[in-house]
C-alpha cells in the first residue's frame, strides 16, 4: 500500500494496485460519519466500437453502456438495491461519455457494503427475459429526456458539432437502438470493459485504509480473472469542422433556449497536457463570461441572458469543445454580442487583475469541493481516467500565466468552429 | 452530531456549531413570514433585488468581484415554503483562512458582507433602486414562466396548486406573475423595511468559530432594530371532505406525468412523525419501496415512481412518468399500494430495510454543514426539539402496527395527470 501525502490540503491518500490490475484508492476523512465508494469502469457511451488485442472488432448498438449499467443491478438472487437497503446503504449508478460508475453511501456496515458493491459489479446476470423487461423502463427514461428542453438543447449542440465521433450519440441510445440489444451484446461488452484492469475503486470517509485494502485484496484473490489484452477503442476520423452550423428543435418553452459550441480543431492525448489545457480554458471562460464579468453584467442588463446562463469545457478521447449559453429572448443577438466582445478581448487580452481574481475564485472552489466525499470520489476517478491527478490541480492553477490564458483565448475562439443549438416553442396552428 | 450553541442578537436567533471538520465556514440566514397572497410576490422579489448591490458595493459587478476576491466565496439565496410559511434563505460558504493566505479574516469579511446585504442593500439607495427593481421583476417573471419548461416540476407544482386551491399552500414560493407589474419601487422598499422588522430570523454558522465570536460579528455588522422575536406557528394540512379529485391537463409532451397528493394529520411535531416517515419510505422513498418495485420493476411502466413527505405541511406526494395510454393501469397499481399500506401489508424485510435507509440518511446529515443546519431549522419551524439521535431512536422503535395506524391518516386527495394533446 502506497501512502500519498498532501499536507497543503490536509489530506492523505492510500493506493494499491491489485494483482489482477484493479486500482484501489482510499481517502480517510476523520470525523466523517459517512463512507462513499465508487467502483468505476473506463467504459461509456462513446465506446461503441472496440477490439481487444488478438480478438475481433465489435460494433455495438447505441446505448449499450447505459443499458448494461441498468442490468448490473439484477442478480440471480434479486435486485441488489434490496441488499444495499438491508445494509442501510443508498446505492446508485450513472453512465457518461467515457465511464460507468457504481456507488453507495452508508454510515454502517461499511465492509459489507464495499463487498456488495464489488461483488455485484463483478457478477453479471443477464437473461433474455430480464433484458427484454428493461427495454420498457429505459424507453421511459429516454422519453423523459426527450421532453426535457435543457437536455435537448445540450445534446443538440454536440450533435451539431460532431457527425462521426460517438460523443454525439445520446448516452441512453434511442428506443430503436436499445430494441436490438440482446444478452449476448451485454456479455460481449461486459467481458471487455469490466475486467479489473480497466476499473478503479475509490473509498472515502470514516474508514481505515489498511482494513479496506486487505478486504479488497482477499475479495479479489478469490476471483479468477485471466490476463486481458489491451482494449483498442476504435474511432473513425472526425472531420475538424463542425457537422452542422445550426440545429433547431421544438418543445414548449417559456423563452428560446440557445447553446453554442466551439469545437477544438486540435485533439490532445489524455494526460498532463490535456489537463492543463482544460484548466486554462475553464479559467479563460470564467474571466470572459463569469457572473462577475462586465460582459455578463451587460448581457444581463440588456435582458439577453438570465441566471441560468453558463458555460463549460468538455474534453475526452478524441473530442474537446466548449458550450456557452442559456435562455434568451434573441439567440442570434446573444451570439453576435458575445462574438463582438470576444473579438475585442482577443485584441486587448485580459488584464492582470481580472486574471488574478478568477484564479483566486478557482482555488476557493477547488478547496470547497474537498468538503464533499461525493465530489472527491467522482472527480478523482474522472481525472485518473484522463491520466491526470485531481490533487495536482492546485499547483497547475498556481503556474498558469496571463499570457497563456490570452493565447488560449485567441486559439479557442475560432468562429469557423461554431455550432448553434436552439430549442423553441412550436408555432401553434 | 453535536448540537448547536444558541444565542440571540437583535431579536435574531443565533445558532453556532463549532467544528474543525470542514475546510469552510457555512453561514445560513433564514427569514420567514406567513405565506400570504398579498405579500408572496413582494417577499420573493426582495432577495433578487438585495443580491444586486449594497452600500459599499452598489454596482452588481463590484458586489460579485468582491465575492471573488474572498477566494470565490459562495453566496446565494433561495425562496421556498415550509408549511404555510414563505422562507428566504441567504447562504454563504467561505474558505477557512487556514488554507489560504488571506490578509483579513474571511469569516469577518463574510459577516460584513452579509450584514450589508441584509441591512444596507442598494435597494435603499434611490440612485439604484429603480434600475435593480425593474431588472429583477423581469428575472422573477422569467423564472415563474420557466416553471413549465421542466415537466416533472411543473406537474408537481400543479398537483399541489389544485390540491390546496383554498389554502395559502397553493401559492408558489416565487409568487404570482400577475402581481409583478403592480409592484412599485416605493412599495417594495416599504415592504422590505416591514419584512426586516417582522420576519422570523435564524442565523446559522458551522465551522471553526464560536458562539461568542459570531455574536460579536453580528452586533458589529447587522444594523437591525427589531423590537420582538417572532416564532413560527405551523398549521397542519386542512382535512377536505370531498371525493378524490382528478385533474387532467394537456400540453405538448411525449411522456405522461402522473402525480398524486395525499393528506395526513401527522406533522413534524407529532409523536407519530417517525411512523409517517416510515410510511413514506416503504411506499415510495427508495428503490426497494412498493412504488419502485411494482410500477417500475414488475410492470416496466416507468423509469421513476416515488413518493415524498412534507412533514411541516402533512402532505405526501407521488410522482411518476409513464406512457400516455398506461394512465389507468398506473393509477390502479399505485392505488393498490396505498390500500396495501392501509391494510398493513408490510413485510419485516420492508420494515428493516426502510429503517436502515432512513437511519443512514439521518446519520449522513452530520457530514454536511448545510444539511445539519437544515435539520436543526426544523426545530425552529415546528417548535419541536428532536435531535438526530432521538429521531434515530424513534425510527428504530416503529412497528408495522404503528405504520398501519399512521397509514389510516394518509388520504388520497388529488390525482393530477399531464398528458399530450392527442384527441383535442
Amino acid at each position: 500500500m502506497q501512502t500519498i501525502q498532501h499536507p497543503e490540503l490536509q489530506e492523505t491518500l492510500y493506493y494499491e494496485k491489485m494483482p489482477n490490475g484493479l486500482d484501489v484508492y482510499v481517502l480517510p476523512k476523520e470525523g466523517f460519519q459517512k463512507t462513499y465508494a465508487t467502483f468505476s469502469t473506463r467504459y461509456g457511451s462513446i465506446d461503441n466500437h472496440f477490439r481487444v488485442t488478438g480478438e475481433e472488432d465489435h460494433q455495438v448498438p447505441d446505448g449499450v453502456a447505459h443499458f448494461l449499467e441498468h442490468k448490473m443491478f439484477e442478480e440471480p438472487t434479486g435486485d441488489i438495491f434490496a441488499t444495499f437497503a438491508t445494509q442501510g446503504a443508498s446505492a446508485n449508478a450513472f453512465t457518461s461519455f467515457d465511464r460507468t460508475v457504481y456507488l453507495f453511501s452508508a454510515t454502517e456496515q461499511i465492509e459489507a457494503n464495499i463487498e456488495t458493491l464489488v461483488n455485484f459489479v463483478q457478477n453479471p446476470y443477464f437473461t433474455d427475459e430480464n433484458v427484454e423487461k428493461e427495454k420498457g423502463i429505459i424507453g421511459q427514461e429516454i422519453k423523459m429526456y426527450q421532453d426535457n428542453p435543457d437536455w435537448r438543447v445540450y445534446f443538440g449542440v454536440i450533435e451539431a458539432m460532431y457527425g462521426v465521433h460517438p460523443v454525439h450519440i445520446d448516452i441512453a441510445g434511442t428506443v430503436e437502438s436499445i430494441g436490438t440489444i440482446t444478452k449476448e451484446t451485454l456479455y460481449t461488452c461486459y467481458n471487455t470493459f469490466y475486467h479489473p484492469s480497466n476499473m478503479l475503486l475509490f473509498v472515502v470517509g470514516g474508514v481505515d485504509a489498511e482494513k479496506v485494502m486487505s478486504l479488497i485484496r482477499e475479495n479479489q484473490a478469490k476471483k479468477n480473472y485471466g490476463e486481458q489484452g489491451e482494449i483498442h477503442r476504435l474511432f473513425a476520423d472526425e472531420p475538424s469542422e463542425v457537422y452542422q452550423q445550426r440545429k433547431t428543435s421544438q418543445l414548449p418553452v417559456s423563452l428560446p433556449k440557445c447553446l453554442f459550441g466551439l469545437k477544438e480543431k486540435k485533439v490532445l492525448e489524455l494526460g498532463e497536457e490535456q489537463l492543463r489545457r482544460d484548466l486554462v480554458t475553464k479559467l479563460m471562460l470564467d474571466i470572459m463570461l463569469g457572473s462577475s464579468t462586465p460582459l455578463y453584467q451587460k448581457l444581463y442588463d440588456d435582458d439577453l441572458i438570465s441566471d441560468g446562463f453558463g458555460f463549460e469545457f468538455n474534453t475526452g478521447k478524441n473530442y474537446a469543445f466548449s458550450i456557452i449559453g442559456g435562455d434568451t429572448r434573441d439567440p442570434d443577438q446573444l451570439i453576435e454580442r458575445i462574438r463582438t466582445a470576444v473579438e475585442e478581448m482577443k485584441q486587448t487580452g485580459f488584464d492582470q487583475a481580472h486574471f488574478e481574481r478568477a484564479r483566486k475564485k478557482k482555488v476557493g472552489n477547488y478547496l470547497r469541493m474537498l468538503n464533499s466525499p461525493e465530489s472527491i470520489a467522482n472527480e478523482f476517478t474522472n481525472y485518473k481516467f484522463r491520466e491526470s491527478d485531481l490533487f495536482a490541480v492546485l499547483p497547475v492553477y498556481e503556474s498558469i500565466t496571463l499570457d497563456e490564458v490570452n493565447a488560449r483565448l485567441r486559439d479557442h475562439f475560432d468562429w469557423e468552429q461554431l455550432a448553434i443549438s436552439i430549442v423553441e416553442s412550436p408555432v401553434q396552428a | 452530531m453535536t448540537s448547536f450553541e444558541q444565542g440571540r442578537v437583535h431579536q435574531m436567533r443565533i445558532h453556532v456549531l463549532p467544528t474543525k471538520r470542514f475546510k469552510t465556514f457555512a453561514i445560513s440566514l433564514y427569514i420567514g413570514v406567513p405565506l400570504e397572497e398579498s405579500s408572496v410576490t413582494k417577499v420573493a422579489l426582495t432577495p433578487f433585488v438585495m443580491r444586486r448591490g449594497t452600500e459599499s458595493y452598489p454596482e452588481t459587478l463590484q458586489f460579485r468581484e468582491h465575492l471573488d476576491d474572498m477566494y470565490g466565496a459562495g453566496f446565494g439565496f433561495d425562496v421556498f415554503k415550509r408549511g404555510d410559511y414563505q422562507i428566504v434563505q441567504f447562504r454563504m460558504d467561505v474558505i477557512n483562512d487556514a488554507f489560504v493566505a488571506s490578509e483579513e479574516s474571511l469569516l469577518q469579511q463574510s459577516f460584513a458582507f452579509l450584514g450589508e446585504v441584509l441591512t444596507k442593500p442598494a435597494l435603499k439607495d434611490s440612485a439604484y433602486r429603480n434600475r435593480y427593481i425593474d431588472a429583477e421583476k423581469e428575472t422573477l417573471r422569467k423564472r415563474l414562466e420557466a416553471i413549465v419548461n421542466d415537466k416533472i416540476r411543473y406537474a408537481a407544482e400543479r398537483c399541489i396548486e389544485e390540491m390546496c386551491k383554498n389554502e395559502p399552500y397553493r401559492l408558489h414560493p416565487l409568487g404570482e406573475r400577475k402581481d409583478i407589474e403592480g409592484i412599485s419601487s416605493e412599495g417594495l422598499l416599504e415592504h422590505y423595511e416591514h419584512w426586516l422588522q417582522s420576519a422570523s430570523m435564524d442565523l446559522y454558522v458551522v465551522g471553526d468559530t464560536s458562539l461568542d465570536e459570531v455574536q460579536k460579528l453580528v452586533e458589529q455588522h447587522f444594523q437591525l432594530q427589531r423590537s420582538e422575536e417572532t416564532t413560527y406557528h405551523m398549521t397542519p394540512s386542512a382535512r377536505v371532505s370531498r371525493d378524490v379529485q382528478t385533474i387532467v391537463e394537456k400540453l405538448d409532451v411525449g411522456q405522461g406525468k402522473l402525480n398524486m397528493g395525499l393528506r395526513t394529520s401527522i406533522t413534524y411535531k407529532d409523536d407519530q412523525y417517525a411512523a409517517a416517515l416510515m410510511y413514506n419510505g416503504i411506499l415510495g422513498g427508495y428503490p426497494h419501496s412498493k412504488l419502485f418495485v411494482n410500477v417500475r420493476e414488475k410492470e416496466s411502466l416507468a423509469y421513476y415512481a416515488s413518493s415524498r413527505f412534507d412533514g411541516h405541511k402533512g402532505i405526501c406526494t407521488i410522482q411518476s412518468g409513464i406512457e400516455i395510454e398506461n394512465y389507468e393501469k398506473a393509477v390502479d397499481i399505485i392505488k393498490k399500494q396505498l390500500d396495501s399500506m392501509q391494510a398493513g401489508n408490510i413485510s419485516d424485510l420492508e420494515l428493516s430495510q426502510t429503517k436502515a435507509m432512513i437511519s443512514n440518511h439521518v446519520r449522513e446529515l452530520g457530514d454536511s454543514a448545510f444539511e445539519m443546519i437544515g435539520y436543526d431549522f426544523n426545530r425552529q419551524l415546528s417548535g419541536k426539539s428532536r435531535t438526530a439521535a432521538e429521531l434515530l431512536e424513534q425510527v428504530e422503535r416503529v412497528t408495522i402496527e404503528d405504520i398501519k395506524r399512521a397509514a389510516q391518516t394518509f388520504q388520497l386527495d388529488t390525482i393530477y395527470y399531464l398528458r399530450d394533446r392527442k384527441g383535442e
